[in-house]
């Protein structure tokens, strides 16, 4: 591009503002149509894919070969199923499992807890991250110490309210149906805390107290197995598995693979991520119908200053450029005010949370919005794309009046 | 060059209104020397103003042809004309047709804008411009509005001369302005007559075109007469 088309392009930009200038309350009126799309790109773009990669993350965490079993209600696990899991070359560990949920005083407040009876090292093994930060794993058959996960042994402010030693008193749930049934007090004694691990689907370790399989029958009363842990040697063989244990148990059992969570997780946010994008689509659509809206005003207006410039020796070419410099201008200006808009509205959003709930409890999730180069590069090149779009019409319009009808206009 | 600048040879032009067919002009031909000032005269509808059109390459001929400095205009195609117009026309019109958003100085420079030419090139250029028509620095940052009509009108020559055209075609360019400022405006063309410039004004009022060389009178699209001005009647030299 040579310098004199550089800075003819320049000049039309300079020119271009100090019409939106002139004309402040149309030029208002349509920026505030064009700087929606944007503004909905940026806010819910980072925001739904800040939260679709939080949950596919925590979820993939969990370990993408390991593999929960839970049954139905109507069908008891045995050693005999325990066996059978077993069985297959690619399992490397099966244990089963007690699960309880509880309340415990913190402080001066209740809190939520999951109490989990079940192999410790598994745990450790299956899900990264987790590491324990004080004190130590509780002895194989030690049925009243306890492994404590970090919101357990901490308030929300860092305190700690319960150290190694301490003794917890634990309101435990008999859960039937979904519904609590009946609670009795259990205690136990702190013996290691876990490090603050942040995730809280599916399973939430910052909020459950680990103790010893055996626990399971001799401290929480639990005559059932509540689950089997699986961990298999490679993620490739959770399809093989959960598919044989769906073909051989039917309706029986409920198989929990994270990793296919994951990935369903994913394909869903890819749904969100696709739904919003088009919502966004349309947001742009209404921004060229205001821009040529606008700018179909604005050429019929300046009919005849379009006249004197093609007296002067503006080229059809230059009157195009001319106009699009107009539309392109009202497009970044509304885009960028949007963007920004966007940004403050996504971290507004993001700092509300997510309620995941449950049957019985219900957590909220805080994820960051994914503010990328890669959406503000689509944001910024689409809303470049919607000026030049709903500047084509005007511009082509401007450039086919005949200077000497144009300067006739009044 | 040749010493014709411009040279209109048996031009027609017809508007077309549905069935009824106009002729605005027919038959036009005259020619206007390097250096000339001539004026067009007539009433009202008389196609003065298609002519200056016509010489001023803002239209084309149904017939016959335009040469400006011996370049047959007709085989142009529209960018080229737009080119011509740039570099070899500088147009005044009646109602002056300064940008109103823009200052003095962005309005004389529009003409340079479309040839491109960097800011600083382009203020040297027009300030020179400016100060030909009687102008200072201080308006350079005023807009139209700010000026009375003569100040503006001559802002408006300004950026008719900024380019050095081959010629300037002034459309009544005295038609909206007091006696006095007429005479101002009147008195740059003639300057600029004097420096060399070539001129074609377009008016219906004798005083105006008595400062001419050479006053075609036009009736029906036709020229009718070609008389000398009475240079003892010119606007310059009535109260």
């Amino acid at each position: 591009m040579s310098l004199s088309v550089m800075t003819f392009i320049a000049d039309a930009f300079k020119l271009a503002f100090k019409v939106l200038k002139e004309r402040k309350l149309r030029a208002t009126l349509t920026l505030l149509g064009i700087m929606i799309g944007p503004l909905v790109m940026i806010m819910m773009g980072s925001v739904v894919a800040g939260y679709s990669s939080y949950i596919v993350n925590q979820i993939a965490l969990l370990g993408q070969n390991a593999v929960v079993i839970y049954p139905s209600s109507d069908y008891k696990l045995t050693h005999e199923d325990l066996n059978y899991i077993k069985s297959f070359t690619y399992v490397d560990e099966a244990e089963p499992f007690y699960v309880s949920q509880g309340v415990i005083k913190r402080g001066v407040e209740n809190v939520q807890v999951y109490v989990y009876a079940v192999k410790i090292p598994l745990i450790l093994r299956s899900i990264g991250g987790l590491e324990v930060v004080e004190g130590e794993l509780p002895m194989e058959g030690d049925v009243v110490s306890a492994l404590v996960g970090y919101k357990v042994a901490f308030d929300g402010q860092g305190n700690m309210l319960y150290k190694v030693g301490d003794v917890i008193t634990i309101t435990v749930s008999e859960v039937k149906g979904g519904r609590i049934t009946k609670t009795r007090s259990i205690n136990v004694v702190v013996i290691g805390i876990l490090n603050e691990y942040g995730g809280a689907l599916l399973f939430s370790p910052d909020q459950t107290i680990f103790l010893n399989s055996e626990a399971g029958t001799k401290l929480l009363n639990i005559r059932d197995w509540s689950g089997i842990f699986v961990l298999l040697r490679d993620p490739i063989y959770v399809n093989e598995f959960t598919t044989t244990l769906r073909e051989t148990y039917g309706d029986k059992l409920t198989v929990i693979a994270f990793g296919a969570i994951a990935k369903i997780a994913s394909s869903i946010a890819s749904a969100v991520t696709f739904i919003n994008f088009t919502t966004s689509l349309s947001a742009l659509a209404v921004a060229v119908a205001g821009i040529t809206a606008t700018m179909v005003t604005s050429v019929i207006e300046r009919t005849r200053e379009i006249g004197v410039m093609k007296a002067v020796g503006f080229t059809n070419v230059q009157v195009v450029l001319m106009i699009l410099a107009e539309s392109l201008a009202m497009s970044l200006l509304g885009g960028s005010v949007g963007m920004i808009l966007g940004v403050v509205g996504a971290y507004m959003l993001a700092s509300r949370g997510l309620e995941i709930a449950g049957e019985t409890t219900s957590i909220i999730v805080r994820a960051q919005p994914a503010l990328t180069p890669d959406l503000f590069l689509l944001t910024s090149g689409l809303t470049v794309l919607v000026g030049i779009i709903g500047g084509l019409l005007p511009a082509y319009m401007a450039s086919k009046i005949p200077p000497a009808v144009a300067l006739r206009y009044e | 060059m040749p010493d014709d600048v411009v040279v209109v040879d048996n031009v027609y032009k017809s508007y077309r209104v549905g069935e009824v067919v106009t002729w605005a002009l027919r038959g036009v031909s005259l020619k206007v020397k390097r250096g000339d000032m001539i004026a067009i005269m007539g009433p009202s509808g008389s196609g003065k103003t298609t002519l200056l059109n016509m010489i001023g390459l803002l239209d084309r001929p149904t017939k016959g042809k335009i040469y400006i400095d011996g370049i047959d205009t007709s085989k142009l195609s529209d960018h080229e004309l737009a080119n011509f117009r740039n570099y070899k026309i500088g147009f005044v019109f009646q109602t002056f047709n300064l940008v109103g958003r823009l200052t003095v100085l962005e309005n004389i420079e529009l003409p340079l804008i479309a040839r491109g030419l960097p800011r600083h090139v382009r203020a040297k250029i027009v300030m020179e411009a400016l100060k030909k028509v009687g102008g200072d620095e201080s308006w350079l940052k005023k807009r139209p509005t700010q000026l009375s009509g003569g100040q503006q009108q001559r802002v408006a020559i300004a950026r008719a001369i900024v380019t050095s055209p081959s010629i300037i075609l002034a459309d009544e360019p005295t038609g909206n302005l007091d006696r006095a400022s007429a005479k101002v405006v009147m008195n740059t063309f003639l300057e600029l007559n004097k420096s060399g410039q070539t001129i074609v004004i377009v008016t219906h009022d004798p005083e105006v075109a008595n400062c001419t060389n050479k006053i075609y009178v036009i009736r029906d699209g036709m020229i009718v007469d070609v008389k000398e001005p009475d240079k003892s009647r010119n606007i310059l030299l009535t109260t």
